[in-house]
């Protein structure tokens, strides 16, 4: 039962961390981009690639806690 | 596909060569270049100076007028006389300039009045108590909003200056601010006025233009001004419309004359033009060249020479980009066209979008509800789109992608979310609500198969550039890919266990290979594609995360108590769902190829294929 609450912890620190992470980047790129987009708004295909990159943090980061919660048995699998 | 383009040269008598470029842009076909020649006559500026300027007023002309482009472009014949053409532009930009600002300052006059009106509503019922002063002055003084202790405390301090001589009333306004009026007598009528300036209160003047500078008696005369202004401004209005009416027809003419003939002036300076001769070049694409050579032949004659450049005399980034894809393909062409345009002679991405950009979308919406939702809202679009617009291309992806999301939705047993399994479905595949790891294994072995077929891009595109050795070193790395993933399943035996160690040892060989081909920067290149394949999981994380979110909104029809407040939530949840469902694999299948797959080959900085045409009307998307 321990174990399982201490890999649940694991599970949301995974996600959780990689999230706020995500989020900070996020922060920082997204008022950079509007800015460019008042001056070049052709390049407006790549201010949001460029949004959407962090994102691979928080996504690797649930891919991860879905591992973990499948080694306590939290999910299906 | 990146169109074969050929190097077209004519030559002729300087004196043809404006017949020739009628021909040419009549043709539509040619992307003008200016030959490489050390010299070259002076490029003319006066025309197309002149031109622009007359385009200049025409443009503010019609700006001012508001009249409406003709649906059809119009005729591109000159006008009659240009000199007189030129004077009626200039005329018709200074009269409805002249108007638009009568018609501005009627607006300003209408807002002033506006407000003065309700100051002096506040004290209609008054204006007959100004009378208690025959000689007596009035102040009218407009107070900022809330601020009802400041006009006591103005009271106060008036009542102190000058006695029982004063009336002071306040009022408040529409606005939130405080109307204040002030009526004094003679004798303290300059105290009050010292005491305003001192205590800096606004006092409102009485309204230019009246006639009246008091401003109670100027009340009649605000209200008849106010009551005449509309009328004003739609005689201006009228004016403009009679002005459009009756100018507007040859303006748009000499719109369209002017911007062709700034196209025409350009092309000419490109033309290199000598004292006898003249030579002018191009590009062509390779599918229009022995059209362009009869109709030259045919209509020009055998004076003016028509020849072929050889293709190894020209490099190929000089070489203008045109795409041509199968109508299947070419709707992704607008997806392509956000990012730079790719250079001549390496590969367009377009085909590999249209195929793999629907398929990502539709593992990560995968659903039948969702996916029908999305099919008909495209169908719609299609219907309320013109052929050739990029709302059309939209509809068609728009399919493609639902068409995707069904044909998974089905496979994956998926109705919004776990309501298929009510109505009978089951999943055909796997089921995305617990076979997670499978869905993992198949999004990471999707991105081995994307990336390795992007290197294998590289392999071709380096090849056709000429640089060899990159070729091999992006072949090398393109089976250092396959070798790792064959021999991790070979160690999970999945493969046969025996082939694991001939596979590390194949993958031991091929790494100093790699090194001694593109050096050390090889190893960093290698790290990142395993990252770039381990990216790909965003499509299971995506895909989980959306069935999740459907399940969740299904379980809320019995989770509020109310069924029918459970239903409701529950829409409504979907309807987030659903655009979240649209937009989240739209931005991650978009990146996937951006980043990770054009990453490995795109070369982007080619110029668009230009040719040299009539000008047309843009048409209005809708």
């Amino acid at each position: 039962m321990e174990t399982n609450a201490m890999l649940a912890i694991g599970a949301a620190l995974a996600v959780g961390l990689p999230a706020l992470a995500t989020a900070w980047a996020q922060g920082r790129i997204g008022p950079a981009a509007a800015a460019t987009l008042a001056e070049k708004p052709e390049l407006s295909t790549t201010a949001i690639i460029l949004i959407a990159i962090p994102e691979t943090m928080v996504i690797l980061g649930f891919v991860v806690a879905v591992m973990i919660l499948l080694r306590s048995g939290g999910a299906g699998g | 596909m990146i169109v074969t383009m050929k190097r077209v040269r004519l030559a002729g008598p300087t004196a043809r060569v404006d017949e020739v470029l009628s021909f040419v842009q009549g043709l539509g076909v040619l992307h003008v270049v200016r030959p490489e020649v050390p010299e070259s006559a002076p490029v003319e500026v006066r025309a197309p100076r002149h031109c622009r300027r007359m385009l200049a007023d025409v443009d503010a002309a019609l700006a001012l007028l508001g009249s409406a482009a003709p649906v059809r472009s119009p005729a591109l014949s000159p006008p009659g006389e240009l000199p007189r053409a030129a004077r009626l532009a200039r005329r018709v930009r200074r009269q409805a300039a002249k108007l638009a600002k009568a018609r501005a300052a009627l607006e300003d006059e209408r807002v002033t009045l506006l407000r003065y009106r309700e100051f002096f509503t506040a004290f209609e019922a008054l204006i007959g108590h100004e009378l208690a002063w025959p000689d007596g002055k009035a102040f009218y003084v407009v107070m900022r909003a809330g601020a009802v202790s400041a006009v006591e405390e103005l009271r106060r301090a008036l009542t102190k200056a000058v006695g029982d001589e004063l009336e002071l009333l306040d009022r408040p306004l529409a606005s939130g601010e405080i109307a204040v009026l002030i009526l004094v007598s003679n004798a303290g009528a300059p105290k009050v006025a010292r005491l305003l300036s001192d205590s800096r209160v606004q006092e409102l003047p009485a309204p230019a233009g009246l006639g009246e500078t008091n401003l109670l008696r100027a009340m009649p005369a605000l209200k008849a001004r106010l009551a005449a202004i509309p009328g004003a401004i739609a005689e201006r209005d009228e004016e403009r419309r009679r002005l459009a009416d009756a100018h507007g027809p040859e303006l748009h003419h000499l719109h369209g004359w002017l911007n062709d003939q700034l196209l025409l002036l350009e092309a000419r300076a490109r033309v290199h033009t000598g004292r006898y001769l003249f030579v002018l070049e191009g590009w062509l694409p390779e599918p229009r060249k022995a059209s362009f050579v009869d109709a030259a032949a045919k209509t020009l004659g055998p004076e003016i020479v028509v020849e072929f450049v050889g293709d190894e005399t020209w490099r190929a980034s000089d070489a203008p980009v045109a795409l041509i894809n199968p109508a299947f393909f070419r709707p992704f062409e607008i997806v392509t066209r956000m990012l730079p345009l790719p250079r001549y002679g390496s590969i367009d991405p377009t085909p590999f979008l249209a195929i793999f950009f629907p398929a990502f979308f539709g593992l990560m919406m995968g659903d039948v509800g969702y996916g029908l939702v999305l099919a008909g809202l495209s169908v719609l679009l299609r219907f309320k789109s013109k052929p050739g617009t990029t709302l059309r291309s939209v509809s068609f992806i728009g399919t493609a992608c639902s068409t995707f999301a069904i044909i998974f939705g089905v496979l994956f047993g998926e109705l919004f979310g776990s309501l298929g399994h009510f109505v009978g479905m089951r999943p055909l595949w796997f089921n995305r609500e617990e076979a997670i790891v499978p869905f993992l294994v198949l999004s990471v072995a999707i991105g081995v198969v994307h990336i390795t077929l992007g290197l294998v891009l590289a392999v071709v595109t380096s090849w056709r550039r000429g640089h060899r050795r990159e070729a091999l070193g992006r072949g090398v790395a393109a089976m250092m890919v396959v070798l790792t993933v064959l021999s991790l399943l070979a160690a999970f035996q999945l493969l046969p266990s025996a082939l694991f160690t001939p596979l590390v040892i194949a993958v031991l060989v091929a790494f100093p290979i790699l090194i001694a081909l593109e050096g050390i920067v090889a190893v960093i290149e290698l790290l990142s594609t395993f990252g770039h394949i381990l990216s790909y999981a965003r499509i299971m994380a995506l895909g989980t995360a959306a069935v999740m979110l459907a399940v969740v909104a299904n379980q809320m029809v019995g989770a509020m108590g109310s069924v029918v407040v459970g239903v409701l939530f529950a829409l409504l949840f979907h309807l987030v769902n659903f655009a979240i469902g649209v937009f989240s694999p739209t931005i991650h299948a978009l990146r996937l190829h951006s980043v990770e797959f054009l990453g490995k080959f795109f070369s982007p900085g080619g110029t668009a294929y230009r040719p040299f045409t009539h000008w047309k009307q843009q048409p209005h998307e809708s």
